[in-house]
């Protein structure tokens, strides 16, 4: 039998009401956020670190991909787009001239491929032949600042250092949040709460249903601890690497024994020099859960440990890190996937396939994951339906634990994906508040409006229903092909 | 006030141990390491990704003030255990050991311009500049070796409490909320959160012209070419002075730091100071947090664009955990307060020596502070200790002797004593104080002989500079 305590019944402080309560300042919480408040309602923020921006900043996962399809074209705009163009006015980031997006070009290719940025910028044509996506890298300190001026311009109220621990309900309605921080135990009320705690925290607490089932192969079911070592001579790096080809795998392969971690890539911010990036995965033998606060904790630990034995080796033994020195580990771990709500439709990949254009499709994403599957089908539509719970009021999900099938959710719920479901659901949760009706009974047709008025590429529903579609179900798991240098 | 109410519910009982530390900042680490090297099973929970509170995640990379002003060595102990371990990882930097306490001019200039913390008093003083990710990595391995349950990633909330005894405490983080029971609970919070929840009586009042009435982001910028900026400024100090003024009016900060670090040559420290209502009102973090933040931002584009060898510079990274200076301070069985601050009588229960270092004339009149067990004892409750800032002080002495070696003071005091008074089957009010010395002496703590009376008077020279408030 599990050992309780008995917490006595009490009462709690009401610190704020608003319209719209957000649950995270992450991507999806920062998109939800700035939406919200841009539609009208009064908005509140709560975010557990003093920064917001999420794994794009703390996590200093500072890459936003995949908003172009195979051949350059960009599907994904809206606040992405928005947020970059506001980046890039101050230098904050870095990303292919669009004559360079969809090329095959050899020296541009080779400059992605040489940084071992393959994965986040080169997919295969038809051919075989690697062209470059629109992906951003952005400078994480220059985000946190962009992204605190866009939530206060757009006039939401902020909460930082506070940890929104769990939803208040009535029936199966949820009204406010609980959330702790230096002044103690809060509540906020408001009249829809946007989950955006990427794992999906306040639903669980408000019994909505979900799904956390996730093959152990997929890079969701991991976690990662990305550090950057700076002062590194690139030059004499790879001087090394192209004389020394059979010393430099030695070297690497003795890292690898050790438990260090070989891989990293070529920082590409034009303002930071001589800069990588250690993306270091932590795949585990057992199905990992990032809800688990005894496993987060091992493997923040373990992640630690193979950080030095890393930097230490290297700085040893490989010419142009001798002067190097860690400029900072992530403050945040990263988490890749955790819960999944159950929501009024699943994505599945029979969805890539299908190319239905929803009734109520609030963003086109580009789909350059699965070699030909996606070539044939370059984008996936995402409808709203997705973070609506199925039996839970007042809630929206605004994050990676949208509604999909452990598969989709692998390829679809990165950063730029999650600011997209955030705009999706800070309008839909604005429009409610506005009409008066549950979230679940937002009017379609208002809510993609809507959208597309705040420049996301919304394609005209066809009104018909897909045929079902011939599944040719992807046999690889795309990221196991690119767990270290040299398997590319 | 408007409240909503919650219902009893049941809370699950993760574990159970001997002793809970609540934070893993200096105090936590002091704490934990030295409760669970004396054999108490404990446990640490501490709500970021890794341990080291303001010397890592606040960007205080400053162990200061640990000789007095004749240059005997003071704070040793666990201090000098994670100095000792960067030392081997060629991670840290401080005067050399036979300059500590010189008077000699040179030295003295030299070390000032090195780093502003290691003269005091006309005087070099022995204070370490450490690496943040190393030191991370450090302070995992010490509390590893030791056999301690960390609990990252999790925020101790409350205090449970049965009486006038804490039974446990309550952890939330991604599993949800869950319990934690003990026999001993330490709050090293920084900020006694469980003080309120534990009814432990605490003042926080701060006159707002005091160091610790502040809150400040610090940052690093990297990329920077510090000869040429040394250059400049040397050969063209009024212009240099004339650009930190104009920054400053241009919404940004003047003044850096050079790292000092081995191979972080081009690598500088921004430190500040934001005024503020309280540092236990999240809306007033929230609010300094963007002003630090949109601040920092300025300062760098202003020095980038105007001050020469940074051109070419960066952010690196702004602290992932504000600088929060103090707020609650325990009323415990002793509080240490203004009169001590002159008094040269060690207390009986004397766990701890500290410094005084920066009250000019003041300080060479009184070259030690004392720091009696008592100061980390609430007054009613019984299995409860305190080992951070929140020790029982009032504002001067807190403003003082609140920094990262005096935490690790006070945690390694405190986990002694609860693993001691465990094993004596006692409660931490009566663990017995001579057994407790005995152990700390052991551990390398530098105590008094509280026999003796002490007959001392300052007769070294006339003080040159002039004392003044320390940024830190």
């Amino acid at each position: 039998m599990v050992k309780t305590i008995t917490d006595p019944a009490r009462k709690i402080k009401v610190f704020r009401e608003a319209d719209v309560v957000v649950i995270g300042g992450g991507p999806g919480g920062v998109g939800s956020a700035i939406a919200a408040a841009r539609s009208g309602a009064k908005t509140i923020l709560i975010e557990r670190y003093g920064h917001l921006g999420g794994m794009a900043t703390g996590g200093l996962v500072n890459i936003i991909p995949n908003l172009s399809d195979i051949y350059g074209k960009q599907h994904v705009f809206g606040l992405n787009q928005e947020l970059l163009d506001r980046l890039d006015r101050r230098g904050g980031t870095s990303y292919p001239a669009g004559k360079d997006r969809g090329t095959a070009d050899k020296k541009v290719v080779d400059y992605y491929q040489d940084a071992n940025l393959g994965w986040f910028y080169l997919r295969k044509d038809l051919k075989g032949q690697p062209r470059v996506l629109y992906s951003a890298v952005v400078d994480p300190e220059i985000l946190k600042d962009e992204f605190n001026d866009m939530v206060l311009e757009a006039g939401a109220e902020l909460l930082l250092h506070s940890w929104g621990t769990r939803a208040i309900t009535e029936g199966n309605a949820v009204k406010g949040v609980i959330f702790e921080s230096k002044s103690g135990t809060q509540a906020v009320l408001g009249k829809v709460i946007i989950d955006s705690t990427g794992d999906g925290d306040i639903f669980v607490s408000a019994g909505a249903e979900f799904d956390n089932e996730c093959d152990n192969k997929r890079r969701t079911a991991w976690l990662a601890l990305v550090w950057w070592v700076t002062n590194v001579n690139l030059k004499k790096y790879d001087d090394f690497k192209a004389s020394q080809p059979d010393k430099f795998k030695e070297l690497m392969q003795e890292l690898v024994k050790l438990d260090g971690y070989p891989g990293f890539f070529k920082g590409i911010l034009k303002n930071m020099p001589n800069t990588v990036w250690y993306h270091c995965m932590q795949p585990q033998s057992e199905r990992t859960d990032a809800t688990d606060v005894e496993q987060l904790t091992r493997i923040d630990i373990r992640a630690r440990k193979r950080a030095l034995i890393t930097f230490e080796f290297m700085k040893k033994n490989i010419p142009g890190f001798g002067d190097s020195f860690i400029m900072l580990s992530a403050p945040q771990l990263g988490t890749q996937g955790g819960r999944r709500i159950i929501g009024e439709y699943i994505l599945t990949e029979n969805d890539m396939e299908s190319d239905e254009v929803f009734e109520d499709t609030i963003v086109t994403l580009a789909n350059n994951d699965y070699g030909e599957i996606s070539l044939k089908h370059p984008t996936l539509c995402v409808p709203y339906r997705c973070l609506v719970p199925r039996k839970i009021d007042g809630l929206l999900i605004g994050c990676r634990a949208f509604s999909s099938n452990d598969m989709i959710n692998e390829t679809f719920n990165i950063i730029p994906h999650c600011i997209a479901y955030g705009q999706a659901a800070g309008t839909a949760a604005a429009l409610a508040v506005k009409s008066g009706v549950q979230p679940r009974n937002v009017d379609y047709k208002a809510l993609t409006d809507n959208l597309r008025q705040q420049g996301v590429n919304i394609p005209e529903a066809t009104g018909k229903k897909a045929l079902p579609a011939t599944r040719s179900k992807p046999k690889d798991f795309y990221y196991q092909k690119y767990r270290g240098p040299g398997k590319e | 006030m408007k409240t909503i109410k919650e219902p009893a519910r049941e809370t699950k009982v993760i574990r159970e141990a001997d002793v809970v530390v609540v934070g893993g900042g200096p105090g936590g680490i002091g704490a934990a390491v030295s409760a669970a090297r004396n054999g108490a099973d404990t446990v640490l929970i501490e709500r970021y990704g890794y341990l080291g509170g303001m010397g890592t995640g606040g960007l205080v990379t400053i162990i200061p003030q640990l000789t007095d002003y004749t240059g005997k060595q003071q704070i040793v102990g666990i201090t000098q255990e994670w100095i000792d371990r960067l030392i081997t990882r060629n991670a840290v930097d401080y005067p050399k050991k036979e300059h500590w306490g010189s008077l000699d001019k040179e030295l003295v200039r030299y070390y000032f311009q090195r780093s502003f913390f290691m003269t005091r008093l006309d005087r070099v003083v022995y204070a370490a500049i450490i690496d943040a990710e190393i030191s991370k990595y450090i302070l995992n391995e010490m509390v590893e070796e030791a056999g301690i349950k960390v609990y990252c990633h999790a925020w101790g909330t409350e205090s449970i409490m049965e009486g006038n005894h804490c039974k446990g405490v309550i952890i939330e983080s991604k599993s949800g909320r869950q319990a934690i029971l003990s026999k001993v609970v330490i709050d090293s919070t920084g900020d006694g959160d469980l003080f309120p929840y534990a009814g432990i009586e605490y003042e926080d009042n701060i006159p707002p012209h005091f160091r610790i009435a502040n809150l400040a982001l610090c940052f690093w910028v990297d990329g920077v070419d510090l000869k040429k900026a040394m250059d400049f400024r040397q050969n063209n100090p009024k212009e240099f002075m004339e650009l930190n003024r104009k920054a400053m009016e241009a919404g940004g900060q003047g003044g850096f730091m050079p790292s000092n670090l081995p191979n972080q040559d081009a690598v500088v420290w921004f430190h500040n100071r934001y005024p503020n209502k309280s540092q236990i009102d999240v809306e007033e973090l929230t609010r300094v947090e963007f002003e630090g933040r949109k601040k920092m931002i300025k300062t760098w584009e202003f020095f980038k664009k105007n001050m020469p060898g940074f051109e070419k510079s960066f952010i690196v990274l702004s602290c992932p955990q504000l600088g929060t200076r103090s707020s609650r301070r325990m009323v415990g069985e002793y509080q240490l307060s203004e009169k001590d601050l002159s008094d040269n009588q060690p207390f009986e229960d004397t766990i701890a020596i500290f410094p005084d270092l920066d009250r000019g004339q003041d300080s060479l009149d009184h070259p030690n502070m004392y720091i009696p067990y008592r100061c980390l004892l609430p007054k009613n409750v019984d299995n409860f200790l305190v080992a951070c800032r929140a020790f029982s002080s009032d504002m001067h002495v807190q403003d003082y002797f609140n920094l990262i070696p005096h935490c690790i003071a006070f945690g390694e005091a405190a986990g002694a004593a609860a693993a001691l008074a465990l094993r004596a089957g006692v409660g931490v009010k009566d663990v017995d104080i001579k057994a407790l010395q005995k152990q700390l002496a052991k551990q390398g703590v530098p105590l008094p002989d509280v026999s003796k009376k002490v007959d001392y008077k300052y007769d070294g020279p006339g003080l040159v500079s002039t004392s003044f408030t320390p940024p830190h």
